[in-house]
């Protein structure tokens, strides 16, 4: 017989949820409608990872706990392997919000299964591979459990001199954890940079003193370190009387942007831009002349920079600035096929994160795209490890190093 | 078993409707202690009415969302609420909100489709969405769907008590006592005034199916009538926030 979980635990890992939470867990119908949308569900077609029956298994639990029948005849015990089957439908999920696209009656899920990965934490059910995870951030600061001292090493490697390490700067650019320790992404961290230094911007890097900014720490469930480590990077930038920061990670722009205020009570003094905001505004303006690229590109739209962040026409505009033939993807902007790299979906389920990019990928090559563009270094990532296994010929770039490429700058 | 009705009628009619009204507004107020008593998340929630108020319509009056994803789910979903508010409306007539002569000026023959034909479609629309809906359920079901047994039963409660309306109107009447002329609910408030005598055994499950009907209203997912239009609300107001 599967152990049973103390009452009172499960009462206390309930509090996670709120109101509004309970309210649209409550109300789901289970329609179905956000299943046939889910990158999960359509490339394993297993029910378990549909949002309705996400849905549906969290109520369960729930009532058990304070539905009409525990009011009546008193609360039924949670047992262990309930919560290890909600663990594997939450962790099955890149958290990209595309259901709450379709949802009739727009739950905003991307909310509400972060919560319940919440829940899931709260009652010990999370997934080894993520709690992995969870215990280098807290050792190392970084999801990859390397030392603090390597966070600039982007720049050595990339031959980026005269790193500007600075105690007053008007801009910092926080390069984010998969940016500054992913080879793959470490010339991100160069055109950014580099179009800084060209543009003759004020401003500084954090080095050692830039934490992850808690992204995974939420996707994994622990709020409350996640609260802990906002505390330290907004102290960091605003002792330092930052008034912008710049970031080219979709995950980090989205927890500084949307997450920040929350976890802290108040907005942080500086405003938060992602790069391709800065791009497009310096290419406006006509600070920066790029030479076209002549050959056909595409962008694919990170799901936390787009649906979840509000980010859906920089990336365009700047790219139309520095491509001769711009291609449009199918499903982007708001209704944007996730990539697979989000959600902590490579932790948990690496193949199955393979199977979305791979389907993706396929959506360009069908276009003929020549350079895959993104916003994203977790993007880049997945298409990097899709195009691996696919063996299509795309090159895959961020915005931000195709803008450096033909500045002259890369 | 008419006897057996016979005796039961007096009480589904007087009594069961203060069961109902009780059980009703005392399961809205679990529901909203339940929810009140969660945590508040930690900010205020943006609103903005302007945003809330283009979504609610968009997605609940016409179902975009549900229009962009499945046609003929939407059909169905859209004709079975259009049939539902009809009937609702319909409904109202018996309880004097208001009355065919309120449809004479458009023409006689207007205001005989309001009160004769119109409600006749409306139910057999009623009911052929609702076995769409359910049939949709279970032909989901362990593919991508995972219903619980409240959202069976919400269903199976409203199709029973939707067939037992229709029949009134297709079986022909039988012997019914005089008083239910005007059945009266709860006096001076809820008094349904009938202009023919309907079928009396189809009347008299009828009216108890729709008092369990809602009275499961606050304990199943039909809370969604209320709480749709909030989370739409919400959802309008978040694309507003993101500048979406």
């Amino acid at each position: 017989m599967a152990s049973k979980l103390e009452a009172e635990k499960v009462r206390e890992a309930i509090g996670c949820f709120t109101g509004w939470q309970l309210m649209e867990l409550d109300t789901c119908a289970h329609c179905a409608l956000c299943t046939d949308k889910c990158p999960t569900y359509t490339d394993s077609k297993a029910p378990n990872y549909a949002p309705g029956v996400r849905s549906s298994k969290t109520t369960r639990l729930i009532n058990k706990q304070l539905g009409l029948r525990a009011m009546l005849f008193g609360p039924k015990p949670v047992t262990e392997s309930e919560v290890a089957d909600l663990a594997d439908s939450a962790f099955n999920c890149t958290l990209c919000g595309r259901c709450m696209e379709t949802c009739p009656f727009g739950f905003q899920t991307h909310e509400l299964w972060t919560t319940v990965r919440e829940f899931v934490y709260a009652l010990d059910g999370t997934p080894p591979k993520v709690m992995m995870l969870d215990e280098m951030l807290e050792g190392t600061r970084n999801p990859y459990g390397l030392d603090a001292d390597m966070r600039l090493d982007w720049a050595e490697y990339t031959g980026f001199e005269d790193v500007p390490e600075k105690k007053q700067a008007e801009v910092a650019y926080f390069a984010g954890c998969t940016t500054a320790f992913k080879g793959a992404n470490h010339e991100i961290a160069y055109s950014i940079a580099s179009i800084l230094n060209q543009l003759g911007e004020d401003w500084t890097l954090l080095g050692e003193d830039e934490w992850c900014c808690g992204s995974p720490l939420l996707l994994a469930g622990n709020k409350e370190k996640a609260r802990e480590f906002a505390e330290h990077n907004v102290q960091a930038l605003e002792s330092r009387e930052v008034k912008t920061v710049i970031t080219g990670c979709a995950g980090c722009f989205r927890v500084f942007k949307w997450e920040y205020p929350k976890l802290l009570g108040r907005s942080p003094r500086f405003r938060v831009i992602h790069a391709v905001e800065y791009l497009r505004d310096k290419l406006a303006s006509g600070e920066l002349k790029p030479e076209p690229f002549q050959g056909g590109v595409a962008y694919h739209d990170p799901c936390e920079l787009s649906r979840l962040g509000g980010v859906i026409e920089a990336p365009r505009v700047a790219l139309k600035n520095l491509v001769s033939d711009y291609v449009e993807l199918p499903e982007n902007g708001m209704h944007v096929r996730c990539c697979g790299g989000g959600g902590l979906l490579q932790a948990a389920n690496n193949d199955l994160r393979l199977a979305i990019v791979k389907r993706r990928l396929g959506q360009a090559k069908e276009l003929g795209v020549q350079v895959l563009t993104s916003a994203c270094p977790a993007c880049k990532l997945a298409f990097i490890d899709g195009l691996r296994e696919s063996g299509d010929d795309i090159e895959v770039l961020d915005i931000m190093e195709l803008a450096a490429r033909r500045l002259g700058l890369l | 078993m008419d006897s057996l009705i016979d005796a039961l009628y007096p009480f589904f009619v007087e009594k069961l409707p203060y069961i109902t009204i009780s059980v009703f507004f005392l399961g809205v107020a679990l529901r909203l202690v339940r929810w009140m008593n969660a945590p508040k998340g930690e900010e205020g929630t943006h609103l903005s009415i302007t945003a809330a108020v283009k979504y609610v319509i968009l997605d609940l009056v016409f179902f975009r969302k549900t229009f962009k994803e499945d046609k003929i789910t939407w059909a169905a979903v859209f004709l079975f609420h259009v049939a539902a508010g009809g009937i609702l409306f319909g409904h109202m007539r018996g309880f004097h909100l208001w009355s065919e002569e309120m449809f004479t000026p458009l023409g006689e023959g207007v205001a005989k489709f309001m009160v004769q034909i119109l409600p006749v479609y409306m139910g057999w629309i009623f009911i052929a969405t609702q076995i769409f809906l359910l049939v949709r359920r279970a032909a989901l079901e362990g593919r991508q769907l995972l219903s619980l047994p409240n959202d069976y039963l919400s269903l199976l409660l409203l199709l029973i008590t939707s067939i037992l309306g229709q029949g009134m109107r297709v079986f022909p009447p039988e012997a019914i006592p005089s008083e239910t002329y005007s059945v009266v609910f709860i006096p001076g408030f809820i008094v349904l005034h009938l202009e023919k005598v309907p079928s009396f055994h189809w009347f008299f499950w009828h009216i108890l199916f729709t008092q369990l009907f809602i009275m499961y209203i606050p304990f199943s997912k039909l809370v969604h009538i209320f709480t749709g239009v909030i989370s739409s609300a919400l959802y309008g107001s978040r694309r507003s926030e993101y500048g979406l």
